[in-house]
C-alpha cells in the first residue's frame, strides 16, 4: 500500500473562503501599524512583500491546475527540470567567484532530484502523479539547494582562507583532490549538520509541513507522520547527494591539470 | 661547493590578472641556478622573488619561456613527482590540524615513528614532541616542523620562500643553521631572502631580482661583493 492511501479516506477538506483570506491581511494591517509605529521604513517592502506573495501564488496555483489536469507525469517532470535550473542558478550565483558555480550546482540538484525522487517513484513509494511529483520536487530541490548553497559556500570561504594550507599540501607531491580532502569534509558537515539537527527536533519543535498539511486535511495524525518521515529523510538524503556531488564536482574545478590552485575571480 | 646547471630559466615572463588589471611579476627572465650550496634571491618587495621560486615547482606556469630541471624542461615530468624532488617551505608556518606525527605523515602514511624521531632531531626538534598537538607549537618549532614534513620525501631540492620572515632572531638562527646543515648533506636550496645579512651568511650563489627580471647572478661573494649592475648595486647599498 503506497502512502497515498492513508489520504483515500479523509473527510472532505474544510477550505477556508476568500473572505476569510481577505480576513487575514487585518493581520498585515497589524504588522503595518507596527512598522508604522516604530518607524521601521518598511512599509514600501511589506506592500511589496504582500501584492507579491498574492499574486505569485495564485499564478502558481492556476499553473499547477493546468499541470495536474492536462500536461500528466511529462509535464509534470518538465516542472521540477526548471526548478533545477532555477535553483541551480540561485544557488550557484551565491557562490560567485568559484569556477562554473552555477553548472556544478545545478549538476548537484539534479543528482539529488534524481537519486531521490527516481527512487520514491520507481520503488512506488509515491504515486506517479502530478499531483505528488511537483510538490515532492520542489521539496527536494529546496533541500537540495540549501545543502548545494552552504557547501559552495564554505568551499569558497576555505579557499579564499585556507590557500596557504591547500598550497602547502600540494608542495608535498598531493593532488589536489587529497590537498582539499580536509577542507572538503569541513564544508560537508556545515552543509549537513543544520539538516540533521532539523531532522532531530522534527515535531517536537513545530509540525512539519507535510505533516500539518494533511492534519488540516482530515488525515489521522499517525498516518499524517508517514508523509512526513518521508518528507524528512528524503530532505536529508536530497542534500548529502547534492551536497556531496557539488563539493566533488567543485573540488576539480578548483586545480588545475597541474594541481595548481585557481585564483577565485570575481565573476561566476 | 656548486656544479652544473641545476634550474635554467630561459626567457621566462609570467602574468597575472586578466584584461586591464593584468601584471607581469616576472619578465624576460633568464638564469642558472647551479647544483649544490644554497643560492639566494634577493630583491626589494615586489620584485617577482615568490613568483621566481614558485615556478621551480610549477606551484606558478610561465606564459612564455622555458624554465627546466637538469636540463629538462619541467612540464616534462609527472607534476606530483617533481613537486616530491623538489620540496618547499612556505614563508608563514603552515601546521595541519593534529599532531606532529600526523603532519609528518601527510605525504608519508606509513613514516615509522622511528624515522619521525630522526626527521625531528635533524631539524633540531626534541622526538618527544611527535605526540604534540602541531598547532600548540611556537612558529620557530612549527617553521622546523614544516621543514621536517618537506623532508619526509627525501627532496634533492629545497625551496625556501623566505621562512625566517615571521620569526624572531633565535629562531631565524635555528632554521638557517638546519638548512646549512642539510645542504652540507648534498641538498641543493634555494632561499628568496630577505634578510641581507642572512642572506650574505648562508648562501653560495645570489640572484638579484629588480623590477620582474633577474638584474645580477654570479657566486654569492662576487654578487655582494662588487655587483656590476647599478640596480643590484644600488638595492644592495642600501641594505649594507
Amino acid at each position: 500500500m503506497n502512502i497515498l492511501s492513508a489520504a483515500a479516506g479523509a473527510r472532505a477538506v474544510p477550505l477556508p473562503s476568500w473572505w476569510g483570506v481577505a480576513l487575514t491581511l487585518l493581520l498585515v494591517t497589524v504588522a503595518g501599524v507596527v512598522i508604522a509605529r516604530e518607524q521601521l521604513g518598511l512599509e514600501r517592502d511589506l506592500v511589496i512583500a504582500v501584492v507579491r506573495a498574492g499574486v505569485q501564488l495564485i499564478a502558481v496555483g492556476a499553473v499547477l491546475r493546468v499541470l495536474f489536469e492536462h500536461t500528466g507525469v511529462p509535464g509534470s517532470l518538465a516542472w521540477v527540470a526548471g526548478m533545477v535550473v532555477l535553483g541551480g542558478r540561485t544557488a550557484g550565483r551565491r557562490a560567485r567567484g568559484l569556477p562554473h558555480s552555477v553548472a556544478v550546482a545545478t549538476a548537484g540538484l539534479l543528482a539529488a532530484v534524481t537519486a531521490t525522487l527516481g527512487l520514491l517513484l520507481v520503488a512506488r513509494v509515491v504515486r506517479a502523479e502530478p499531483r505528488v511529483v511537483v510538490p515532492l520536487g520542489g521539496m527536494i530541490v529546496s533541500a537540495s539547494m540549501a545543502g548545494t548553497t552552504i557547501v559552495l559556500a564554505r568551499i569558497k570561504d576555505e579557499v579564499a582562507s585556507a590557500r596557504a594550507l591547500i598550497e602547502a599540501r600540494l608542495a608535498l607531491g598531493l593532488p589536489g583532490r587529497a590537498a582539499f580532502q580536509p577542507h572538503l569534509r569541513l564544508a560537508l558537515r556545515s552543509a549537513l549538520a543544520p539538516t540533521i539537527d532539523q531532522t532531530k527536533i522534527v515535531g517536537l519543535i513545530v509540525l512539519p509541513g507535510a505533516m500539518t498539511g494533511l492534519i488540516i486535511a482530515g488525515v489521522d495524525p499517525l498516518q499524517a507522520i508517514r508523509y512526513q518521515i518521508i518528507v524528512m529523510y528524503m530532505g536529508l538524503g536530497a542534500a548529502s547527494i547534492a551536497g556531496l556531488v557539488s563539493a566533488r564536482l567543485m573540488t576539480r574545478q578548483l586545480f588545475d591539470e597541474a594541481h595548481r590552485l585557481r585564483r577565485l575571480t570575481d565573476s561566476g | 661547493m656548486t656544479s652544473a646547471a641545476l634550474f635554467e630559466l630561459a626567457g621566462v615572463a609570467t602574468t597575472r590578472g586578466v584584461g586591464e588589471a593584468h601584471v607581469h611579476p616576472l619578465s624576460a627572465v633568464s638564469a642558472t641556478i647551479p647544483s649544490g650550496g644554497i643560492t639566494v634571491v634577493v630583491g626589494p618587495s615586489g620584485a617577482g622573488k615568490s613568483t621566481l621560486l614558485r615556478l621551480l615547482n610549477r606551484m606558478e606556469e610561465p606564459t612564455s619561456g622555458v624554465v627546466s630541471l637538469r636540463g629538462r624542461a619541467l612540464p616534462m615530468y609527472d607534476v606530483l613527482a617533481l613537486r616530491r624532488e623538489v620540496g618547499l617551505l612556505l614563508q608563514v608556518p603552515t601546521p595541519f590540524p593534529g599532531t606532529v606525527l600526523d603532519n609528518l605523515r601527510t605525504a608519508a602514511p606509513h613514516l615509522s615513528e622511528a624515522d619521525a624521531s630522526g626527521l625531528l632531531e635533524r631539524v633540531m626538534l626534541s622526538p618527544s614532541m611527535l605526540s604534540r598537538d602541531s598547532l600548540s607549537l611556537s612558529g620557530g618549532e612549527a617553521q622546523r616542523m614544516c621543514l621536517a614534513r618537506a623532508l619526509t620525501l627525501s627532496p634533492d631540492v629545497l625551496l625556501l620562500d623566505e621562512p625566517t620572515s615571521a620569526l624572531d632572531p633565535f629562531a631565524t638562527a635555528a632554521v638557517a643553521e638546519v638548512v646549512v646543515r642539510l645542504v652540507a648533506d648534498g641538498m641543493s636550496a634555494v632561499w628568496v631572502c630577505h634578510d641581507q645579512p642572512l642572506a650574505r651568511r648562508v648562501g653560495t650563489h645570489a640572484l638579484v631580482l629588480y623590477g620582474g627580471t633577474v638584474v645580477e647572478q654570479g657566486p654569492a661573494a662576487q654578487v655582494f661583493g662588487s655587483p656590476a649592475d647599478e640596480r643590484a648595486r644600488d638595492f644592495l647599498g642600501k641594505l649594507t
